[in-house]
């Protein structure tokens, strides 16, 4: 059940909306902040919100990678697989950071802390290899920079830190 | 219209026809697996592409994208296009599993077709093949996700052209799936298409499946006789058992596709386990008997009802599901013998009503199905054309999606699967809407109409006058008086007894308002057309016949395909009268009550097993070729007999027609049992019929047996002087009896395969009725009629019209109660329990 309050601000959100179907995403996101991820119940009650079937709205749900449809670590670690990456070695930094939360790709480390996946062109290719916590965007990445930004996420519960 | 040259061979084609269409009118069939013509063309499999040689186009390109043009030369064969289908083959191939033995498609598949005929023999690929779990889609479609090679078409079929929105495609990548998002039962009850659609074997028929091959299969060209509409089909048998019914195109009637009811609806012709027994051995007093001592027994039996109280004293009684052959053969018998009937009709309000429908159709308004999609603006009245005719509620959406407002006055709380604005009205309001409606969209003409619409106008306008219009209305009549090709559908269950040339007079009215108006008409059944035209003049139906049963004139009934007791109203009636008789004959191929009760009984052939014509609501004339001989069928049926004979077991059944004919006896002595063929008394009783040869003699889509020009019905002054003065008591409830898909016809009650997806009956009521009377939605009531009561859960909206019950004649429960037709009843004969 999403909380009333919640209810409260997404039925807003979409009565300022010209077609309600046009907030579908920003109604998941809005649900994600509070709950980590799109659980069957959040995704039956946001497309009723919404006027769709839950169909319909996981056929969107499930074509974008930022939305999840299973639970998430409370930082998602998205690493750049597409060229300019790849190029530069993303392989490596997938096994780094692998064999350091002892994770393979897509999956949450113990602690519930951290989950790793891939993630398409995030056009930081002048600054391959890069990846994404969360909203934050890392390049040129190295096992020590990873080093630092992990331990940082680790210890802060409430991060806000920058590159 | 453009020219062009496709593999050396000119072609000239209309324009916008699209090349992989042109190339298929030589014969040329590119292989394809998104584009397909009812669905239009996406370019997304790549299978179909072709190389241009000359025109405006060059080069390789994909065929269902781009149109015929003059001066266009087209290869398909060239190297270069045959190398990129085969490496598309190869690519869609990359992932799909290499198991043809165990798929229920092989065989009829348009994958290993195209893999065949692109050429690729030798899988190349190493690397590991995508999988996916399963979904459960309900009773009828069997999902099989890892042969999906993401075509698009079920989910363009399913959401864009039939308008659900419970299947569509997931994920993205090599990940794509099509499904639901939960396990469940698919809530399209078009959802059998995506067996026929799916170029591979993702969906199957569940009903079918690992019981036959394709190359096994016994197939026909057949009809659907399930409702009025006459779809057409591919029926297919295997060892004296229909195994599965398939779509078959008819360009005007059905398209492509059948609804689920149309599709799966056979399993009643099946005896044996797994179906309600389908009564297969003749049987006197209930004792099974040969054929011969069944017909030689009832012949005498007549023979002497005959003898003792004139021949008068015998009826018979046909129904809308005969073949237009029993119904012909009623008839001549009736006449010759001097029998009482044929009836078809079970009360004169049915009777008057498909007769005015059939008298109020002329060969100029008349549109088909196909027309229906076209339509530009589309007026439903008194009609709910998902339940009573399903492939209708199809045809609308297609004229929707072309942004034809749809409008809908009706009683019920009507759905369709488009956008369509509904004006809850009982059925005494419906054509007061509709001629408020058309009437405001041609009144500005009106002058120059001439004489014969006179009287009509003036009677709209006064009407007009008198009461205010619904809101949305005046919008909607605007709406109207700019389009160029209104439709109307007008259904002729719930409503009163003019309606149906009310709603022919408007469609005139609207053609004289310059306008291309077209009507189409639901009827109850297939044979309801048939039956209208050879009803004759004395006005006499079922309802007649039991109060001639009960004043002793009829002594005998002799029933072909027909089950009063499914139908009539008043079971305790029906079945004190049906007491009285001496002698009940009856044939058929349900095991329904009359059939039970009958003293002797003959078994009749099916649809799938006999030929049959059947006219549909149109006036088309088509015909159902037999697929098998029919028996007992060998899987799912018993242990074949251990005594040897030379009979099909279970094979003991005749075309209605010719056992009536055999157990009528023959008094002109010329034509012996032997002697008589439907293509010399169908023309006797029909003139119509002069020259048109039964089966294949027939014209592919079907000659129209309708009048050259009908004119004004002018049976509207009836309406208004009936709608005045209105019920006895205008505080009762008005109890209208309907059809739903599933689970209100004699099919569904003897077809397990329907009875899968039939949901359980509910009476709605509008929400103030319900208020007002202390009901909730979800309340279970009982209602209590002059002949007892029975118990039903309500269902409250408010766009069910005030001041009736809309209750479905669901075979679950018993609701022939009914003193009389339409029945009435007062509030406080509704208790919640
Ligand atoms: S399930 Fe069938 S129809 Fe649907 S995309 Fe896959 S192959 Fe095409
Ligand atoms: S629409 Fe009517 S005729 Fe067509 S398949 Fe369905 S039941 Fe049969
Ligand atoms: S059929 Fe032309 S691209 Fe699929």
């Amino acid at each position: 059940m999403l909380p009333d309050e919640l209810k409260f601000k997404l039925r807003e959100m979409i009565a300022g909306a010209e077609s309600p179907r046009e907030k579908a995403i920003d109604v998941m996101f809005a649900i994600q902040e509070l709950q980590g991820w799109m659980s069957d119940e959040a995704m039956v009650e946001a497309a009723e919100l919404l006027g769709m079937t839950p169909l319909e709205l996981e056929e969107l749900a499930t074509f974008y990678d930022y939305i999840y449809r299973s639970p998430v670590g409370r930082y998602v670690i998205k690493v750049c697989d597409s060229t300019v990456c790849w190029l530069q070695g993303h392989q490596r930094v997938i096994d780094y950071i692998s064999s350091r939360l002892s994770i393979p790709m897509g999956g949450t480390s113990a602690d519930g802390l951290f989950t790793l996946l891939p993630v398409c062109c995030i056009g930081y290719c002048d600054r391959a290899p890069a990846m994404v916590v969360n909203n934050r965007v890392f390049g040129n990445l190295t096992p020590e920079k990873i080093d630092r930004v992990l331990t940082q996420l680790a210890e802060k519960a409430d991060f806000s830190g920058s590159e | 219209m453009p020219r062009l040259i496709i593999d050396e061979r000119e072609i000239e084609v209309p324009e916008g026809t699209k090349v992989i269409d042109a190339a298929q009118r030589l014969g040329i069939v590119i292989p394809r697996f998104c584009y397909h013509e009812a669905l239009g063309s996406v370019g997304a499999c790549r299978m179909c592409a072709v190389k241009f040689l000359q025109g405006p186009f060059k080069g390789v390109q994909m065929s269902c994208m781009i149109d015929a043009r003059d001066g266009m030369v087209v290869s398909t064969t060239d190297e270069e296009a045959v190398l990129f289908r085969k490496r598309v083959i190869e690519l869609l191939m990359m992932n799909h599993p290499l198991d043809c033995p165990v798929c229920d498609e092989g065989g009829q598949c348009l994958l290993q077709d195209e893999t065949v005929s692109g050429g690729h023999g030798r899988r190349r690929f190493r690397g590991p093949k995508r999988t996916y779990r399963d979904q459960y889609l309900g009773p009828y479609i069997k999902h099989e996700m890892n042969r999906c090679i993401h075509c698009y078409r079920c989910a363009r079929f399913y959401q864009e052209f039939a308008g659900y929105r419970d299947l569509g495609p997931l994920r993205i990548g090599d990940r794509m799936y099509f499904g639901r998002f939960s396990d469940g039962s698919l809530e399209s009850p078009f959802s059998g298409n995506l067996v026929d659609i799916c170029p591979t074997g993702v969906y199957t028929d569940t009903t079918a499946r690992f019981k036959l091959r394709r190359w096994e299969l016994e197939r026909s060209p057949s009809l659907c006789n399930q409702c009025s509409l006459g779809c057409n089909t591919a029926a297919n048998a295997h060892h004296r058992g229909v195994m599965r019914v398939e779509a078959r195109f008819n360009s005007e009637v059905n398209g492509y596709f059948l609804c689920d009811a149309g599709r799966f609806g056979f399993s009643y012709s099946n005896g044996g386990t797994g179906h309600r027994e389908r009564p297969l051995s003749p049987r006197i007093a209930g004792a099974p008997a040969s054929a011969h001592a069944a017909l030689t027994a009832a012949r005498e039996a007549l023979d002497n009802i005959a003898a003792k109280y004139g021949p008068r004293a015998i009826a018979a009684a046909g129904s809308h599901r005969n073949s237009f052959e029993s119904q012909c053969m009623l008839d001549l018998i009736c006449r010759t013998r001097d029998w009482r009937g044929p009836v078809f009709f079970w009360g004169p309000e049915d009777r008057r009503k498909t007769l005015s429908a059939v008298e109020g159709l002329d060969g100029e308004i008349a549109v088909s199905m196909r027309e229906i999609e076209k339509a530009d603006f589309v007026i439903v009245v008194g009609a709910d054309p998902l339940n009573e005719a399903p492939m209708g509620a199809l045809a609308l959406r297609q004229a929707a999606r072309k942004n034809a407002p749809v409008v809908t006055i009706d009683p019920r709380p009507i759905f369709l699967p488009c956008g369509f604005e509904h004006f809850p009205a009982a059925p005494e309001k419906i054509e007061r809407y509709l001629g408020m409606l058309v009437w405001k969209a041609v009144e500005k003409d009106a002058a120059r109409f001439g004489k014969d619409a006179e009287e009509f106008c003036r009677y709209l306008a006064a009407e007009c006058e008198s009461c205010e219009p619904p809101a949305a209305m005046a919008r909607l009549s605007q709406l109207l008086a700019s389009c160029s090709r209104p439709a109307i559908i007008c259904g002729t269950d719930v409503t009163l007894q003019t309606t149906p040339a009310f709603a022919a007079d408007c469609v005139r009215l609207l053609r004289l308002a310059g306008k291309q108006a077209g009507l189409f008409f639901l009827l109850p059944g297939a044979g309801s057309f048939g039956s209208a035209l050879l009803s004759g003049t004395d006005d006499k139906t079922f309802a007649d016949l039991v109060e001639d049963i009960e004043a002793g004139r009829v002594r005998a009934l002799v029933v072909g395909e027909s089950d009063p007791f499914h139908h009539y109203p008043d079971r305790a009636r029906l079945e004190s009268a049906m007491s009285k008789l001496e002698l009940l004959v009856a044939i058929d191929y349900f095991p329904s009550e009359t059939v039970r009760r009958a003293s002797f009984f003959y078994p009749s052939s099916t649809i799938f097993e006999t030929g049959s014509t059947y006219i549909n609501q149109e006036g088309r004339v088509q015909f159902a070729h037999p697929v098998h001989c029919g028996g007992v069928p060998i899987r799912g049926g018993e242990h074949p007999p251990r005594v040897y004979s030379d009979l099909v077991p279970g094979g003991d059944h005749l075309p209605a027609w010719k056992a009536l004919w055999q157990i009528a006896g023959t008094p002109d002595k010329d034509a012996g049992p032997g002697g008589i063929s439907p293509e010399k008394f169908i023309p006797a009783a029909l003139p119509a019929f002069d020259g048109l040869k039964a089966g294949h003699g027939y014209p592919v889509d079907g000659p129209r047996l309708l009048t050259a020009k009908a004119g004004f019905q002018g049976k509207w002054e009836r309406a208004s002087a009936d709608a005045r003065t209105g019920p006895e008591n205008p505080e009762a409830f008005e109890l209208l009896m309907v059809e739903w898909m599933f689970g209100t016809s004699e099919f569904s009650a003897w077809s397990d395969s329907l009875d899968a997806a039939a949901a359980a009956p509910h009476m709605s009521m509008n929400s103030k009725d319900a208020a007002r009377i202390g009901l909730c939605d979800g309340d279970t009531v009982s209602v209590e009629l002059d002949g007892g009561a029975f118990e039903i859960v309500v269902s409250v909206s408010d766009r069910t019209a005030e001041g009736v019950l809309v209750i479905p004649r669901h075979h679950s429960f018993e609701w022939r109660k009914m003193k009389d037709s339409p029945a009435r009843v007062s509030a406080e004969k509704i208790r919640k329990i």
